[in-house]
């Protein structure tokens, strides 16, 4: 669950990025936010995985209080979600099936379920036959399907994507959309930066519009790509939403409370 | 960190280092060259030290016998002087051998100072096991009967001990000062290699990965480069250390016998240099990855 109160963000130049935003967002929910250049998304996505840290207000990211964490706690959150960079944040040195396995690596999967997780998930990007490439042999939207499979490859809570359309054509962006979609009804929170109106429209799910560091909007649009719909709060929105569901949030669950283990031992 | 992550980070450890073939090859290049720079100057003073302290060992005095003293009374002499405590050695020197040798130093010039008779008196070539008892020696030395002088070298005993005290010191200074050049230089180029991988870190952390989970394939790289270099620094100078003796040997002949071959020199030199090369990789590689790993990800490369 993501919970922000009152945050604000002021970067060290001045510039005001969030202004008083708060929000919820529930396990099992699919979400875009939208919002023009410099409206404060990217600053939104970072202060959920504390690149950096809210000047005021109250975060706190599937259990841990960003506002208080230690820095040696800060992977553990990281592990609770797996994050689609606009720029992909490949390792160069690296061929793909590294990349992808190195978040496993990380938190010390056994070598045999990281072949055989990594091998199921590129496929399921449609990556298959290219783990032996290097990130510099495959195109754009190659890579960024390399990433998502590595944000995927931990079966996180939370998938944060910031602009994960962004370097691709239409079909393949659908593609893509059309992953994250079957991942959020299997219980993955998802949310999803874009620019992309089109992609919001067919795709639907809560959207949340960014303005000049300010929430402007906030509403549920329902489409066939959802089949469990979620309980908002905050929601000013007119459009239908149902809030029977919280299903298929147990194993995520479960997950978390082993690595909050590990981070204490 | 799991324990089951120890074999893939080594490997890690090992595949960096021909990921940055380039870094490494120039760290490798860089502390090579240090090494073999501080490891010379250490052994040139581990030489002269040993080689001033041999040149007190050799140290060898003369008894002078009274000029009209007979050849029989002088040889009678020889065991009195025996019986001191501190003789090592006591060998003859007749008048005879001593004009000989006279005659053949200065050869030529020798023959136009010829029939003025022997100058010399017999005497006694002497070496003392232990060279700061030399006052009390010489003083019994001299109260045997027949014994006219004893040559004095008492301010070089001392002057050899000062200049041991003197090459030791200048030595450690110079191979201090040159350690301190060495940590600046493999720093800077740890700096260099790190700077250039600062993307990588940054990629890793955001992924979750733990300060120790990056750390330590960085320090098994650094590590690795560090023993490498430091037995091919080791392996260099023991391929030339014979040479250069060699030719040093050419120019002051006492180098050949009094300093070490290289025999003693070659398992010292291998042990320790892949030592300090493994130390400055760990250092090094410890201290200039926590630069990096102090940020949280973003702001080393921003979205
Ligand atoms: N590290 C930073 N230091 C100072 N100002 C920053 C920093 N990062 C972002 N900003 C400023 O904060 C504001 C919000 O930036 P942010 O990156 O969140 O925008 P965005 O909504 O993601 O835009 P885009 O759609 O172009 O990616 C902008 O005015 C930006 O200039
Ligand atoms: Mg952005």
């Amino acid at each position: 669950m993501i919970h922000l109160e009152n945050v604000s963000k002021v970067y060290p130049n001045g510039t005001e990025a969030l202004k008083n935003i708060s929000i919820d967002i529930q396990d099992g929910e699919f979400v875009f936010i939208v919002g023009t250049s410099g409206a404060g998304k990217s600053t939104f996505l970072k202060l959920l995985m504390h690149e950096e840290t809210a000047t005021f207000g109250k975060i706190v990211v599937n259990g841990h209080n960003l506002m208080k964490i230690k820095k040696r706690r800060v992977p553990y959150l990281r592990r609770t979600m797996g994050i689609v960079f606009q720029d992909f944040r490949l390792i160069k040195n690296m061929n793909i099936f590294d990349n992808v396995a190195f978040a496993m690596r990380v938190i010390g999967t056994p070598e045999k379920d990281v072949k055989k997780t990594v091998y199921r998930v590129l496929e399921l990007v449609g990556l298959k036959g290219k783990e032996k490439h290097r990130p510099g042999e495959l195109s754009g939207g190659e890579q960024q399907r390399v990433s998502l499979a590595r944000a995927l490859v931990n079966n996180p809570k939370v998938i944060i994507a910031d602009e994960p359309t962004g370097n691709i054509d239409p079909e393949r962006s659908f593609e893509i959309m059309k992953i994250l979609a079957d991942i959020n009804n299997q219980g993955t929170t998802v949310i999803v930066v874009t620019h992309e109106h089109d992609l919001v429209q067919e795709f639907g799910g809560r959207i949340l519009r960014i303005d000049d560091g300010e929430i402007v909007e906030d509403k549920y649009l329902k489409t066939k790509y959802h089949k469990n719909t979620v309980s908002i709060n905050n929601a000013n929105s007119e459009i239908n939403f149902e809030d029977d569901l919280s299903n298929g949030n147990e194993p995520s669950d479960n997950k978390n409370t082993i690595e909050e283990k590990e981070a204490d031992a | 960190m799991k324990f089951s992550s120890a074999g893939y980070l080594i490997k890690e450890g090992f595949k960096n280092i021909w990921n940055n073939r380039k870094m490494s090859l120039a760290s490798i290049v860089v502390l090579v060259s240090c090494l073999i720079i501080t490891g010379s100057a250490s052994l040139i003073s581990v030489n002269v030290s040993t080689l001033i302290s041999k040149i007190g060992d050799d140290n060898e005095l003369t008894v002078y016998l009274k000029y009209d003293l007979s050849d029989i009374d002088s040889i009678k002499i020889g065991p009195e002087i025996q019986k001191i405590k501190n003789i090592e050695q006591c060998t003859y020197y007749s008048k005879d051998e001593a004009i000989k040798e006279y005659k053949d130093t200065l050869g030529n010039i020798y023959e136009s100072m010829q029939d003025e008779g022997n100058p010399f008196g017999n005497a006694y070539k002497i070496r003392l096991k232990d060279l700061s008892k030399y006052n009390d020696t010489v003083k019994q030395i001299k109260q045997i009967n027949g014994v006219d002088s004893v040559s004095d070298r008492s301010d070089i005993a001392g002057k050899l001990t000062k200049l041991n005290y003197f090459v030791t010191l200048v030595g450690s200074w110079i191979v201090l000062i040159l350690g301190i050049v060495t940590l600046f230089i493999i720093s800077n180029t740890i700096k260099m290699t790190m700077y250039s991988r600062r993307y990588e870190i940054s990629i890793m952390k955001s992924v979750g990965a733990t300060n120790t989970f990056v750390r330590i394939p960085f320090i098994i790289e650094a590590m690795i480069i560090g023993l490498f270099s430091g037995l091919l620094a080791a392996g260099i100078i023991i391929a030339i250390y014979t040479p250069v003796r060699d030719a040093a040997s050419g120019i002051v002949r006492l180098i050949n016998t009094s300093t070490l071959t290289v025999g003693d020199i070659w398992l010292q030199t291998l042990l320790l240099m892949s030592g300090i090369g493994m130390i400055i990789g760990f250092a090094g590689g410890f201290i200039s990855i926590s630069k990096y790993l102090k940020k949280e990800g973003g702001e080393i490369i921003g979205w």
